[in-house]
């Protein structure tokens, strides 16, 4: 029988949103290929959140447990799932394109000898060869690409957001547990600390206001966090953003970068302040519900997907903005 | 300290700051065609900084490495130029359009070749079709323990001490060297490297090695291209913008209204 | 009795004199020697030719002192006071050494009119000195700088003069010669003190008197006396020298024995502070400090002891990026008195920074990879370059079968840029309006390569170079006219083989007027005031061109800025500044347009893209309001040449 295996990942104990997407993702393939859909969870303990897959209404869910499988060594994880595929013998693999699936799909891909297409936004089955049809945008998002490659399992990671979650349904699957067969011997990189940096969760934002290169300087920032605080009076989660290149500059830190490299996000207003809308920013942002451009210079990508553009430098319009908004509420 | 021996695979890919017009995508022979100047992956000349900057510290030999069906040497002069010492080519039309794996690969031949190394540094994704899978299974290939989005590198006596970056912040990891490293760009920008500099390496003419396939020791069966089955253009981004026009206060006003009327 | 001195009157162990003279003169050459060897280690591939005329001009510099006159009348009489007090002196005392050893005829007549002389000279170093002092520490001129080294010079030059003049009175006043009314000075002093105690004192004051000349002698290369040599030195030098046109060979950006000379030459007037529109903007740059650090560097890398001049040991040899702010607008050799280019100097900086590749700001950085991939600076892209010609009817000289006698060749910035396209525009039709057959090179149109030359990337302005030689032979093109002063000096002074003429634009419609192709019909009612481009006035000298086309148009009524012809201030656009965003107290830009506020002009003229930029914006940022507005000769011609009403914006 054919099985679509889905890789969940537990986030907190329970089972993260992400992995209900691409359960969506694989009742779909499921279905096309006449098979089923199945779910592994690997940690040190996952039985809250393989109890919760079930509830979603997989054929099966793998438990993979032991306690070197505690947080998230790489090369144990790929080690165990790699014997894991060679048990199960999936059709089809899925993993979300997120921190786990990133390091470990390529390797994956490496060890089972199977092509992986990465961040991937739509899948299918071809009738024809039963292969998988992975969709998937290419040239930093000029175009959109549909790759098809032999091999056995199919290996995809699929894209945060795009696949509807799962329903809660039928718990009528089976648990079926497999033992990892790894030890420490295996822990090539070792973990020497894990040091936690206040980070911003730019995709938990309603407002973003985004400043690159047209800022020419740190300062920029500065004017930014004023709009902010003014457009924080009418809105709640208002957040800096920035594009790659003010990250390279060393104005912000990277956990403000919108973009392909950075975190993807669809806000309700998104305004871009002296950014040119490189197509890898582009991507990041596009969805937002509206967006803003204020820019120099009139030509520029930002524009042509913008709602509203201000062609003036920055320095002039935000504080005169920041007035007005002042006025207004 | 001891010296140490990096290789740094930089990949040739056309300007990704080029503008969106100056591409354009054949459906029919499947192809996306950037009419912009050649240029180094930007996270590759991420990677190749971080490989400076290890050389400064430590001393020792950066060899690069790029492939492709055509790599320009005027592109890739500017690696040496940046402070590598050895550039190879790896060229062959059998590379064109390669997939991730294929291109690992033919890669992990080519740095067996080079033979001793302590170091493989590349970018975490290149900055044509971002899949961000050839350093991984290129380390995998190679038998290496692997590390992916580092952000500082530091070597010791034998191991390598790399700062990745995870949800959390980051995390510091260390792994005995030969090991392969995936770079990104907190590592550093790549220094500025002078016109002048690279012209005058070009008239002082080196002959840049250049391996085929064969050289290289890879078979044709182990090449495999792109699986693309279809190729289409994104759907229209665009939108209607609205400019305002005025002085600066009348624009601003504006603005602020527009912002009033989504709240 | 016959008029006379007696020598070494009263003075006992004699042999010390010696002994003391010896020494300073030991001490005077060793120091000058130091220099002669930190100039030969850093000569390079530069000699020293020989030049009658260039020994010609120095020395009329030098003994009329034409330059500092010409800069500063007080400064420049108070420098001939003292340098003529004080070679006349030094001539007087080598004189009387003669007479003492070699053959004696200071007696009689020559040794009144000897004794007068000195007394004169003696007098004018002492009101030269005074006056020295006054404009150092009472009025306070600003370029002066009041360091120990600064005051302990005058001050010594003065006590000599004073202890001289003591002496003599001293003298006078015990041997009561008949003739002594003929050192006039001395002859005062002397009534001040009783005859005995003259005597009795004058020994003591002698060596005291002679301490201090001495000393003062051997004390020349050790500190900024050294431009009694190195000056002269260094305008013979820029005089006699060939310009060098730098290229991207090894050591181009090292400096040479020019360099060096000009280093040593300057006496850290601050001339060239006062008229630097960098410093005058609060920006953190000077060239007198660039200059006095570079010095600093050169003499620690070739002298064997270090920097002799010990008094400025602990100054600043670091300059950090602060030579990224020169606008290398020439305001500096305009006034140095020793012909010091600090803008070439900033340059080589430049170069060995750019070599390096840590020390570039990162702005710059990615211009210049945008001029490298895009042959332009502002866009990444090639395509949109003759896009403002798009709906104009203009010959484009790269299609097949296009031929005109000119090319305008139109420029990075006034292609790319809004405000700069403006002058495109004006220019090709004043240029139909004169029955001109011309045509462009549309977007195969390279970069002169002018901000590589300014910023110190000579390869990226070879290729460049390489690619507007091979078009323009490709497409046969030989006469060729230019809207940028920058274009236009880069082509005409830094393309030697070049195969084409090269003109700017004023030149080229001075000519158009004065041969009846442009007829004013309109003419123009207004006032107007001309900002002279640096690139143009400066560098290239021409001052009247413009000034002729616009007092050629009717109704004009031209002012003068007090900044004008060669003492323009910059806008700030120069030196690879567009690219960057450097700024002090104030913006050099708005400096310049409240300048021009100031005249009463209506209209700021200009013939420059960059200036025109700079200006505009900074007219907006100062909060100048239409009808103060800032236009392009071209647009202005026009204006005047069209028959419709075209006299508001």
């Amino acid at each position: 029988m054919s099985e679509v295996l889905i890789l969940g990942e537990v986030k907190e104990g329970s089972l993260d949103l992400k992995s209900l997407e691409l359960l969506g993702a694989g009742k779909k393939l499921a279905s096309e290929l006449g098979g089923k859909v199945a779910l592994l969870l690997m940690g040190a303990s996952v039985t809250k959140a393989a109890d919760e897959a079930l509830s979603h209404g997989p054929a099966k869910v793998y438990k993979m447990e032991h306690p070197l499988l505690e947080g998230f060594k790489p090369d144990l994880w790929v080690a165990a799932l790699e014997q894991a595929c060679r048990k199960i013998g999936p059709k089809v693999f899925l993993m979300g394109h997120s921190f786990v699936g990133m390091e470990v799909a390529p390797r994956l891909s490496a060890r089972l000898n199977s092509r992986l297409t990465t961040d991937c936004i739509d899948l299918s089955m071809d009738p024809e060869d039963g292969l998988l049809l992975r969709t998937k945008p290419v040239s930093g998002g000029n175009a959109i690409s549909v790759f098809k490659f032999e091999g056995e399992p199919q290996l995809a990671t699929v894209r945060a957001k795009v696949f509807v979650a799962a329903e809660p349904g039928d718990a009528t699957g089976a648990m079926e547990e497999i033992t990892p067969e790894i030890d420490a011997s295996m822990i090539k990189v070792e973990s020497i600390e894990i040091v936690e940096e206040e980070s911003v969760a730019l995709d938990k934002a309603s407002v973003v206001v985004a400043g690159g290169a047209g800022l020419g300087e740190e300062d920029g920032f500065e004017l930014l966090e004023e709009l902010a605080e003014a457009l924080g009076e009418s809105f709640d989660n208002v957040m800096i953003g920035c594009s790659r290149v003010a990250v390279d500059k060393g104005w912000i830190s990277s956990d403000h970068q919108v973009g392909l490299t950075g975190t993807m996000i669809s806000p309700d207003i998104y305004v871009a302040v002296g950014i040119s809308g490189a197509i890898q920013h582009l991507v990041g942002m596009v969805h937002a519900k509206k967006i803003i451009a204020i820019n120099t210079d009139k030509s520029c990508n930002m524009f042509k997907v913008a709602d509203y553009g201000i062609v003036e430098d920055y320095e002039d319009v935000i504080p005169a903005l920041v007035e007005k908004l002042e006025e207004l509420s | 300290m001891t010296e140490i021996k990096i290789i740094v695979c930089a990949k040739q890919i056309p300007d990704p700051e080029a503008p969106l017009s100056d591409v354009r995508v054949d459906a029919e022979k499947m192809e996306v065609i950037v009419d912009a100047p050649l240029v180094i992956s930007p996270f590759d000349e991420n990677a190749l900084e971080a490989a400076v900057q290890l050389k400064e510290a430590v001393g020792g030999k950066i060899t690069v490495l790029s492939l492709g069906k055509k790599v320009s040497d005027t592109v890739l002069r500017k690696t040496i130029a940046a402070g590598g010492d050895e550039l190879i080519l790896l060229q062959d039309d059998q590379f064109e359009n390669l997939d991730s794996y294929s291109t690992a690969a033919a890669l992990a031949d080519a740095v067996r070749k080079v033979g001793d190394y302590d170091l493989v540094l590349t970018g975490r994704q290149a900055g044509d079709w971002d899949s961000g899978q050839v350093g991984l299974i290129l380390g995998e290939m190679l038998g290496l323990p692997c590390i992916s989005l580092a952000r500082a590198i530091q070597v010791e006596e034998g191991s390598v001490v790399v700062e990745k970056s995870i949800p959390e912040g980051y995390e510091r990891v260390k792994t005995q060297m030969p090991a392969l490293i995936t770079v990104s760009n907190e590592v550093g920008e790549l220094r500025y490297i002078s016109r002048t500099k690279m012209l005058k390496m070009m008239r002082g003419s080196r002959k840049i090695p250049t391996w085929n396939a064969d050289e290289i020791g890879i078979s044709s069966d182990a090449l495999q291209k792109m699986g693309i089955a279809a190729l289409s253009s994104p759907p229209d981004m665009g939108r209607d913008c609205q400019i305002f026009e005025g002085s600066v206060d009348d624009q601003a006003e504006k603005l602020a209204e527009v912002f009033m009327g989504l709240k | 009795m016959t008029p006379s001195r007696v020598m070494f009157w009263q003075i006992e162990h004699i042999w010390i004199f010696y002994v003391l003279a010896t020494l300073s003169t030991v001490l005077f050459l060793g120091g000058v020697a130091v220099y002669i060897l930190v100039w030969k280690k850093s000569a390079g591939s530069r000699s020293v030719p020989f030049s009658a005329d260039a020994l010609k001009k120095m020395l009329l510099d030098v003994f009329l002192g034409r330059r500092l006159i010409e800069g500063d009348v007080a400064a420049g009489l108070m420098h001939l006071l003292i340098f003529w007090g004080f070679l006349v002196l030094f001539i007087g005392t080598s004189v009387l050494a003669i007479h003492h050893y070699v053959m004696s005829f200071l007696v009689g007549t020559s040794h009144l009119v000897f004794s007068f002389a000195m007394e004169l000279a003696g007098l004018m170093l002492l009101t030269g000195i005074i006056w020295a002092l006054i404009r150092r520490y009472l009025q306070r001129v600003p370029r002066l700088e009041r360091r120990l080294e600064d005051a302990l010079v005058p001050l010594w030059l003065l006590l000599i003069v004073l202890s001289g003049f003591i002496l003599e009175g001293l003298r006078l006043s015990s041997q009561q010669p008949a003739w002594a009314a003929w050192s006039f000075v001395g002859f005062w002093v002397g009534s001040l003190f009783s005859p005995a105690w003259a005597e009795a004192f004058y020994p003591a004051c002698w060596w005291i008197h002679t301490l201090f000349c001495l000393s003062f002698i051997a004390l020349i290369p050790y500190t900024k006396l050294f431009h009694i040599l190195g000056a002269p030195a260094a305008i013979y030098f820029q005089s006699s020298a060939e310009p060098v046109l730098l290229g991207i060979e090894d050591g181009a950006g090292e400096f040479d024995l020019g360099d060096a000379i000009f280093f040593d030459g300057c006496m850290r007037c601050g001339r060239c502070v006062a008229s630097c529109p960098s410093a005058g903007a609060g920006e953190p740059f000077a060239p007198r400090d660039f200059v006095q650090a570079m010095r600093r560097n050169l003499w620690q890398e070739h002298s064997p002891v270090g920097d002799i001049r010990f008094m400025s040991r602990n100054e600043e040899t670091k300059v950090d990026e602060n030579f990224w702010y020169c606008t290398t607008c020439r305001a500096c050799l305009e006034v140095c008195p020793v012909y010091g280019a600090t803008f070439e100097v900033v340059i080589k900086k430049r170069m060995l920074a750019v070599e390096e590749g840590t020390q570039v700001p990162k702005l710059l950085n990615q211009t210049l990879e945008k001029l490298f991939k895009y042959n332009n600076p502002w866009e990444s892209s090639k395509k949109k370059r003759g896009a403002w010609a798009d709906d104009l009817d203009i010959v484009n000289l790269t299609k097949r079968g296009a031929e005109a006698d000119l090319c305008y060749f139109v420029g990075c910035t006034t292609s790319f840029d809004d405000t700069a396209q403006r002058i495109a525009r004006s220019f090709s039709a004043v240029l139909n309006a004169a029955g001109v057959n011309f045509g462009i090179l549309g977007k195969k149109e390279p970069c002169c390569g002018d901000i590589g030359r300014r910023v110190g990337e000579l390869g990226l302005f070879e290729e460049q170079k390489e690619g507007c030689e091979k078009l323009f032979e490709k497409y046969d093109i030989t006469d060729l006219v230019t809207s940028s002063p920058h274009c236009f000096h880069t082509f005409k002074n830094e393309y030697p083989e070049a195969q084409f003429r090269a003109r700017h634009y004023t030149l080229m419609l001075q000519e158009l007027i004065a041969g009846g192709k442009l007829k004013f019909k309109k003419g123009f009612e207004g006032k107007v005031t001309y900002h002279d481009p640096c690139y143009l006035g400066r560098h290239n000298r021409i001052f009247d061109e413009p000034r002729d086309v616009i007092r050629a148009i009717p109704g004009i009524n031209l002012v003068e800025m007090p900044h004008h012809r060669e003492d323009s201030l910059c806008c700030g656009g120069g030196g690879g500044r567009m690219w960057q965003d450097l700024q002090g107290d104030v913006k050099m830009s708005e400096v310049r347009i409240r300048e021009a506020e100031a005249t009463g002009a209506e209209i700021v003229i200009t013939a420059c893209p960059l200036c025109l930029i700079m200006l505009e914006d900074a007219r907006k940022a100062a909060g100048f309001k239409e009808p103060f507005r800032v236009m392009d000769l071209n647009e202005l011609v026009l204006q005047a040449l069209e028959e419709k009403e075209a006299n508001n914006e």
